[in-house]
């Protein structure tokens, strides 16, 4: 055993390796950066993996976020990759469906069956998303051999959603993201996104950024910082919540982690200019198909103990 | 001291109570103090039992009530979190060595070990499948390291006039939470709990972690406030320094 490198964490009640925390840390900021997704959805199962109690690593890990989006917002905003604007439409969306979210999830739990929903809705999305995003820039990387830079994706179906879109009120530029749409389209998929990422107990980026660069046709730049923009503050308020009514929030474990993940995450921010939007959403599409793969597998196969602590204390 | 274990045997534990002076103890440290480097620690604990007695020692958590959610099967393919139970009159930590196989040592050793403590767990609905269900919660314990049943541990030394020094190292695990504990001793022979003693040993947090779990717990809002802030003045700061080494 190394000689120093421990350190008691009072409030997850265990003591961890500074090294090996330091080195998560630094792993998934780099992903974080690269991708613009809080990274929530890799941490919380490692922490756990690391011997920290399920709720205290869930709401450490947002308040590792909050430095780490942070760090990675700043980044990319001198990259000029944040369109404030629709990321602030965004996060009020959020915010609204993340309330109406947590409301769900209360009475699903008073009804019984909540993790059986919540398990299920992560494979299901996780899997859409991915494998849309996968074929998707599969395809575009064969159409586009040798692909201009950023070219957002602006070939428009007529689709149903597109109709929809285009009646709405209100048009307006959004300069950065070089669109232009009513304000009402991202703070509806916005309450959406929340209302998803309270149920599912996530910040949510895995299915912003693919809303994003879909559904908004935001080119995948400046999705990702404004992702880590709109994922900054909700990941402020989860922390400050979680701190005052549960009481999980390990600051500690939180600040070490967060050196590890914003050194990462600027890191990852300038990896990621280098590579092409194709090449960023293929990428990202794998992750999220490993992760989907991952709870999937941990659904079919049996458990090695057939009893699971409940959350809370 | 020997005054005060046969006082405290009398009203506990009766049976005993004709042995209990040929049993003593000592454990130390009397305080375990959880620091910022705390990491896990060992207690050593020494004294004496009758001659020809085997010896067995446990480290014992307060009583709780634990809420498990059982894993099923659903439409025969996917694991999920089941109905919840209420696990109760269930240790926080039970750490167990002794200085012969527990197996070995009766029926005295079958109620001191692990298999034992699970017996006098209730789990509510009461129609729950116990024989399924304890050892799970058995493995559940063990995986965390808050259980252990050893065996060998405890070493015996010379019997002198009628007495037998014994003693061991019982590590503790690094999750351990503040609390009360017991060691309790016991000396066994012939499948019978022949003497018993028990210490109390108190975990405390000091240092940093008392002074975070205070604030985090008796001054929740400041601390989710203060955490938030640092997390940002960390992001910040960091961000500015790789702005001042990047090469733009």
């Amino acid at each position: 055993m190394t000689i120093p490198m421990e350190l008691y964490l009072p409030i997850a009640g265990n003591s961890v390796n500074i090294a090996a925390v330091f080195g998560l840390g630094g792993a998934v900021g780099l992903l974080s950066g690269i991708f613009g997704v809080g990274g929530g959805f890799l941490m919380t199962p490692l922490l756990i993996m690391m011997g920290i109690p399920p709720t205290v690593a869930a709401a450490t890990d947002s308040n590792q976020i909050v430095g780490a989006s942070t760090s990675g917002t700043l980044a990319h905003l001198r990259l000029g990759n944040v369109d404030v604007k629709m990321g602030l439409l965004l996060l009020i969306g959020g915010v609204l469906g993340g309330t109406v979210g947590v409301e769900i999830i209360k009475m699903l739990r008073a009804m019984g069956n909540a993790d059986f929903l919540i398990n299920i809705t992560y494979v299901l999305m996780l899997g859409l998303v991915g494998g849309y995003m996968f074929v998707e820039s599969l395809q575009s990387m064969h159409k586009a051999k040798a692909p201009a830079r950023d070219v957002p994706e602006k070939h428009v179906k007529s689709s149903a959603f597109g109709r929809m879109a285009a009646s709405l009120p209100w048009p307006m530029d959004f300069k950065r993201s070089g669109v232009r749409m009513s304000p009402l389209l991202p703070l509806l998929l916005g309450v959406m996104v929340g209302v998803l990422s309270a149920i599912m107990g996530v910040g949510g980026g895995f299915i912003m950024v693919p809303v994003m660069v879909y559904l908004l046709r935001m080119p995948m730049h400046v999705v990702v910082g404004t992702s880590l923009f709109q994922i900054l503050f909700t990941c402020l308020n989860v922390t400050v919540m979680q701190s005052i009514s549960n009481h999980t929030v390990d600051f500690v474990l939180a600040l070490i982690l967060l050196v590890g993940s914003s050194l990462g995450a600027q890191v990852g921010a300038k990896l990621g200019k280098k590579l092409h939007g194709d090449q960023l959403k293929i990428l990202l599409a794998t992750l999220v198909l490993v992760v989907m793969f991952k709870i999937l597998y941990e659904l079919i196969a049996r458990p090695d103990v057939l009893l699971a602590s409940v959350g809370g204390h | 001291m020997k005054h005060a274990i046969v006082i405290f045997l009398l009203f506990v534990a009766l049976p005993a109570t004709v042995w209990a002076s040929d049993l003593e103890c000592t454990v130390s440290p009397g305080i375990i103090d959880i620091g910022a480097t705390y990491n896990g620690t060992s207690l050593a604990i020494d004294g004496q039992v009758p001659e020809g007695s085997q010896v067995v020692v446990r480290l014992v958590g307060q009583a709780q009530n634990v809420a498990l959610k059982q894993k099923g099967k659903v439409f025969g393919l996917l694991w999920m979190n089941m109905n919840t139970l209420h696990f109760a009159n269930v240790p926080s930590v039970c750490l167990i060595d002794a200085s012969a196989p527990l197996q070995t040592l009766g029926a005295a050793g079958g109620s001191l070990g692990l298999d034992g403590l699970a017996g006098k767990i209730t789990i509510d609905p009461a129609d729950a499948d116990r024989s399924m269900l304890l050892p799970e919660f058995l493995r559940l314990k063990s995986q965390e390291g808050l259980y252990r049943e050893n065996a060998g541990g405890v070493k015996l030394g010379q019997a002198k006039d009628g007495r037998q020094p014994f003693s061991v190292r019982l590590p503790v695990p690094s999750r351990l939470s503040p609390g009360s504990y017991t060691v309790e001793i016991y000396a066994v022979k012939d499948g019978a709990v022949e003497a018993q003693v028990s210490q109390a040993v108190e975990a405390r947090l000091t240092g940093a972690p008392a002074f975070l779990a205070d604030l985090a717990f008796n001054h929740a809002a400041w601390y989710g406030v203060l955490a938030s802030i640092i997390a940002i003045l960390g992001g910040l700061g960091i961000g500015l320094v790789f702005q001042s080494k990047g090469a733009h």
